[in-house]
């Protein structure tokens, strides 16, 4: 059964005006401008309490920026053996802050944060076998390593980890074979890449 | 030109030492890609002084045979062979096995 109430003004329990209105669809709210009110907040909208205005994630501030992604762009060759070298990533595909180059990811100002960062490589064939080593440097010495032993035909290994990163702070790949002599990567791409998480 | 490596490894043997270029070993090497080539990064050789330039430039001829020797080496491991497939073949006839191991050898001399 439908029902109606009207009324001109509604109050608090100490008497207090929240919403009233003059009869003719002219309404006054003492409701406050901020939140909780979120029916007069705009760009970026406390989402947690709920919004219905036009808004995207990273104008929230929930973006996992910076982003980069680069891939190889030719065959690295003549990779010393039982030396850690740094792997060449000449293809730049994204770089949403222009914060990568000379292949090495560098932490813009007012970016720190914790980054997921993978680089990946791929060994030419050859019969050659040897336990390799993919390396996350950080500000130029290893933080992170991977191993993997190579058998007689190409292969690609990946390195993977979350590091803190302050502003300033640069993540590169290096990779090691001991295999006794001079190897090369097949540019078949492999990649390098990472981004900021969230929080 | 030699191996860094090779070199400093050489120099460690002089001195009874070993030069272990593993993860946590006692020697690292790198080399940035930027066109100057490898170098020590990380010496950590008890007892042993870091070798300079001219240290390791010593040793460049004998690294050069180590290498060329560890190529035959590998060229001769690729032609003898399976191990299981020789045992075979040594059971069946020795004599003729001899023959093709001396051959791969003559024709892969050390240096």
């Amino acid at each position: 059964m439908a029902s109606t109430i009207q009324v001109d003004t509604i109050k608090d329990i100490g008497g207090n005006t929240i919403i009233s209105s003059n009869g003719s669809g002219t309404f006054t709210s003492n409701l406050p401008a901020s939140a909780p009110n979120v029916s007069t907040a705009t760009g970026t909208l406390p989402i947690a309490n709920g919004g219905t205005g036009a808004t995207t994630l990273a104008a929230a501030g929930l973006a996992n920026t910076p982003i980069w992604y680069a891939k190889s762009a030719a065959n690295q060759t003549g990779i010393a053996t039982a030396t850690a070298t740094k792997i060449t990533y000449g293809t730049e595909v994204i770089d949403t802050d222009g914060a990568f180059a000379s292949s090495k990811f560098t932490v813009p100002s007012g970016a720190a944060g914790k980054y997921f960062i993978t680089g990946t490589i791929t060994w030419l064939s050859g019969s050659w076998t040897s336990q390799q080593i993919l390396y996350i440097y950080k500000n130029g010495s290893n933080a992170y390593a991977e191993y993997r032993f190579k058998d007689s035909t190409d292969m690609g290994m990946t390195v993977s980890a979350v590091l803190d990163l302050a502003a300033s702070d640069y993540v590169e790949i290096y990779a090691q074979q001991p295999s006794g002599s001079n190897r090369d990567t097949w540019s078949s791409p492999y990649t390098f890449y990472g981004y900021k998480l969230i929080g | 030109m030699a191996q860094l490596s090779t070199k400093v490894k050489l120099y460690c043997e002089a001195s009874s030492k070993v030069a272990d270029f593993g993860l946590n070993g006692n020697v690292q090497l790198q080399d940035d890609s930027d066109g100057n080539g490898p170098y020590i990064k990380e010496w950590n050789v008890t007892g042993l002084a870091q070798p300079t330039d001219a240290d390791l430039t010593t040793y460049d001829a004998a690294a050069t045979t180590e290498e060329t020797n560890n190529t035959v080496k590998n060229t001769r491991k690729a032609a003898y062979g399976d191990i299981g497939d020789q045992l075979d073949e040594i059971f069946k006839d020795i004599d003729a096995w001899k023959v093709r191991i001396q051959a791969i050898k003559d024709a892969n001399p050390k240096g």
